[in-house]
């Protein structure tokens, strides 16, 4: 159960890891900014091919050896559980590495042949994008967070009547395998991380909401359509999550206060299910719309216009992952490796939000 | 309507962005009474300062085309013109004619050239 697990998490971040060059929008590639035209250039396209490659093949072989040394060597669930995680960080911190190798000789390409030294650089703005904007409302997040708060006080109601150790983790297998004494706090603890995922999720959703609608300057139509519709999707996909995560949690807590709640078949197909369904949504996310909306197949025709190229800001990307710009109001940026977003270091704000929630549920699990 | 800002210009960006809208409420997308996209989302969509997007709204409410209402919005306001505007206006196209005519442009290519710049602004840019 635990190797199958680990093996598809293991496939599933190879895939996705090894599909990302072809997930972007072409006009970035690893991490700079390609003007319009030279998009299909075959070095590029080599490259693109060669990062694919290198980390699907190391990524394939290395997950055959450690099925191969689970099957003979047989060890014990602790030890498999460490080394299929550091299989996963292996695979993460190969392709970062190969990233930075292609990034670098990307730039020098670009620098060498003056990619764009003739376009005229722009920025464009659709002063009504704002009106078609299809992203959720913050009130259909809250709706999860008063299941969470009802469950806050479903919990002091029953507090006489629960157990005296209170699970504070659960194995794989759904059954909690970490317990701690209870008290007012502990009780509650578990719904109270999942507050403050449910609210930076409500934090998420706005601050994307107010972050930039980037039009391709010469593809405006179709770059904006893209835009809205990758905008929706990720809202959507980030109140699934929401929901899922509730869902969950609140189930966690309901066995912990009623022990004999669920049968043993739902304990064990609920956690397997969560992660299931959060891969596939994920998945089916990076290769239907893809970065930006990158592959999202929009109906519109219009010609591509010549002789102008957006903005370059690669001044403003660190090593073309990190994003440090202060006049830039966003406070959540697409990233321009991977799929989704990231923050504006340039803005004090993004600090905040990127380890208080971290901070925050770091602190309870200490105090646990 | 898409508004395009050259970032390699000598024009400031408040001055192009201006302009854009300008053309914007010129050609009908906005409307008197419309709301214009707020200062940050703006700025965020174009990547550039609030304060360069805030310049460009002062400017515009100078020039009496729009309001700005503190925490309500900025919108655009009913368009009058009395005779104070109209010689403001005569100020302003006046020496840009006589260039126009020193440059040796007939009085009919200036006509010509008025009448397309008007069909092209209200065609605007869809």
């Amino acid at each position: 159960m635990t190797i199958a697990l680990l093996l598809a998490i293991a496939t599933f971040i190879i895939i996705i890891q090894a599909a990302i060059p072809y997930l972007l929008k072409p006009t970035i590639v690893f991490g700079v900014t390609i003007p319009n035209g030279y998009t299909k250039n075959e070095k590029l396209l080599f490259y693109k091919k060669m990062y694919a490659s290198i980390v699907f093949i190391i990524g394939i072989l290395t997950i055959t050896a450690f099925m191969i040394w689970a099957m003979n060597a047989k060890p014990l669930e602790e030890k498999m559980m460490i080394s299929g995680v550091a299989i996963q960080f292996a695979i993460l911190i190969l392709s970062m590495a190969l990233y930075f190798v292609f990034h670098a000789k990307t730039s020098k390409l670009k620098t060498e042949n003056q990619w764009g030294a003739n376009l005229k650089q722009v920025r464009l703005v659709d002063i009504a994008a704002r009106t078609a904007d299809e992203m959720l409302p913050f009130t259909i997040f809250l709706l999860p967070m008063v299941i969470t708060i009802g469950l806050i006080i479903y919990t002091t109601i029953h507090y006489p009547s629960l157990p005296e150790l209170i699970p504070t983790h659960w194995g794989i297998d759904g059954q909690p395998d970490a317990f701690t004494e209870k008290t007012p706090f502990s009780a509650i603890a578990l719904l109270l991380i999942l507050l403050i995922m449910q609210g930076m999720m409500v934090g998420i959703n706005e601050l994307t909401k107010r972050s930039g609608i980037k039009i391709q300057a010469n593809r405006k139509k179709k770059s904006r359509a893209q835009q809205l519709a990758f905008r929706k999707y990720s809202s959507w996909l980030l109140f699934a999550t929401a929901l899922l995560l509730t869902i969950l949690f609140a189930f966690l807590q309901l066995m912990t206060i009623h022990e004999n709640i669920g049968g043993t078949a739902i304990v064990l197909a609920l956690p397997i299910a969560f992660i299931i369904i959060i891969f596939g949504m994920t998945a089916v996310y990076a290769f239907k719309v893809g970065q930006g909306g990158a592959r999202l197949d929009v109906q519109i025709t219009e010609e591509e216009v010549e002789g102008i190229t957006n903005f370059d800001d690669d001044q403003y990307w660190k090593l073309g992952v990190i994003y440090v710009n202060k006049d830039d109001p966003s406070i959540f940026i697409e990233k321009r490796f991977g799929v989704g977003w990231t923050v504006n270091f340039g803005n004090p704000i993004s600090y905040l939000i990127f380890f208080g929630p971290l901070l925050l549920i770091l602190g309870i699990s200490l105090y646990l | 309507m898409f508004i395009e800002i050259d970032m390699d210009s000598e024009v400031p960006i408040y001055i192009q962005l201006m302009n854009g809208l300008i053309e914007a409420i010129a050609n009908g997308t906005l409307q008197t009474g419309n709301t214009l996209p707020s200062v940050r989302a703006l700025a965020s969509d174009l990547g550039i300062n609030m304060h360069t997007v805030n310049k460009t709204y002062r400017e515009l409410e100078k020039k009496g085309l729009v309001q700005i209402i503190p925490k309500s919005g900025t919108i655009v306001q009913q368009r009058t013109v009395d005779e104070a505007k109209l010689q403001q206006f005569t100020h302003l196209i006046r020496p840009m004619m006589a260039e126009l005519l020193a440059n040796g442009l007939t009085e009919e290519q200036v006509h010509q050239l008025s009448s397309d710049i008007m069909i092209s602004i209200k065609e605007g840019d869809q």
